[in-house]
């Protein structure tokens, strides 16, 4: 029923499990329907193994969820050799979200994986990264650092190049084409929103990396406006996430431009709310007659 | 959409987590996983108690 396609790759659903939320992707193997889920994004891949920031580095904020894990991952080679063997059997796709602190890290993550080979469909980078050699300014925000970085991936790989943008910017649709001029074979839209939380009694900072990011239902408008403004600028494929949290959201999120959905915060939830998700939109789309849910991209009206 | 579930239910529907998601869980959560809860059991009962406070306003913002 909800056959896609990008580039030259196939997807059953248009609901994918993103970066950070499903774990590396195969922790819930044999208690889940992987049939229902188009692609899963691993968590982010460094070159490096990290533990990540001090405890508390996730806290439930209104409705929605603040995070400061700080890349905690097991580093790109102990993921090709304890992961991927998995991975690769999973019945559906899977997606390696990389990170990294300096051009040379992204690129060192990507051939590592590369001459190690694997059955993963892409990459998704993660450019909501401080780049040390900028003073800590993240990857995502400089249209230059961003389309240099994208162009450099490029030259890596045959697969599919995701770039995730950050929300964090005054014109993200620029960084958007930037990417798409770079070679990007698509967008992920958007990453979290910098955001923080404070106890009102004693001043104590409820993170212990003072600042984290917001996902979750709350930031549903301001994802969808984000997505809206990306999808008027380019012609690549976006995967549409902030806040989803039941099948309606999807197809509001199908409708602003994305091609496929991200859910992310209510995995916390619940790992298994996507199977739920994939089979109220099928449903929704089985009483309304639509034949394929990509006519819904971009079907909006003024 | 789904109900509201009480905290008991909640807890009840987590017996399909397998071991190895728990655990991914755990180490997203605290940098040393199980270690943190065996030292620190109150802060994670605390911290279960904001979580289950959290799925249930979700269901109910969200149905």
């Amino acid at each position: 029923m909800f056959h896609l396609k990008i580039k030259n790759t196939h997807f059953n659903s248009p609901i994918i499990a993103a970066s950070g939320t499903f774990g590396y992707g195969n922790e819930i193997e044999g208690a889940i329907d992987y049939s229902k889920i188009g692609c899963i994004i691993t968590k982010s891949i460094t070159f490096e193994e990290r533990i990540g920031n001090l405890n508390p580095r996730i806290i439930e904020a209104g409705n929605g969820m603040l995070n400061a894990i700080g890349l905690a991952n097991v580093g790109v080679e102990k993921f090709c050799k304890n992961k991927m063997p998995s991975l690769n059997k999973l019945p559906t796709n899977y997606m390696i979200s990389v990170a990294g602190s300096k051009k040379s890290d992204y690129q060192r993550v990507i051939e590592y994986i590369e001459n190690n080979g694997g059955n993963h469909i892409g990459y998704e980078i993660n450019v909501s990264c401080p780049n040390v050699k900028e003073g800590g300014i993240e990857f995502g925000v400089n249209k230059e650092i961003l389309s240099d970085l994208t162009s450099n991936l490029r030259d890596l790989t045959r697969k599919l190049l995701f770039i995730k943008l950050s929300p964090n910017v005054t014109n993200i649709e620029e960084l958007a084409l930037a990417v798409q001029n770079a070679g990007a074979d698509g967008v992920s839209a958007i990453n979290t929103f910098i955001g923080m939380a404070i106890d009102y009694k004693t001043g104590q900072f409820s993170l212990s990396n003072i600042y984290g990011g917001l996902s979750g239902p709350a930031i549903k408008p301001l994802a969808l406006a984000k997505i809206h403004k990306i999808y008027n600028l380019v012609n690549i494929p976006i995967f549409g996430m902030g806040g989803i949290s039941n099948y309606k959201d999807i197809i509001e999120f199908l409708r602003v431009g994305s091609s496929m959905v991200q859910v992310g915060t209510l995995n916390y939830r619940d790992p298994f709310i996507i199977c739920k998700f994939y089979d109220d939109l099928l449903k929704y789309s089985k009483d309304n007659k639509i034949d394929s849910l990509s006519c819904l991209t971009g079907d909006f009206k003024i | 959409m789904f109900e509201t579930k009480t905290k008991i239910s909640i807890i009840w529907s987590m017996r399909k987590w397998t071991f190895k998601y728990i655990k991914w869980r755990l180490t997203t959560a605290y940098p040393n996983g199980w270690k943190f809860i065996i030292l620190h059991p109150f802060i994670f009962i605390k911290d279960i108690w904001h979580y289950l406070n959290w799925c249930q306003m979700i269901d109910r913002e969200n149905n």
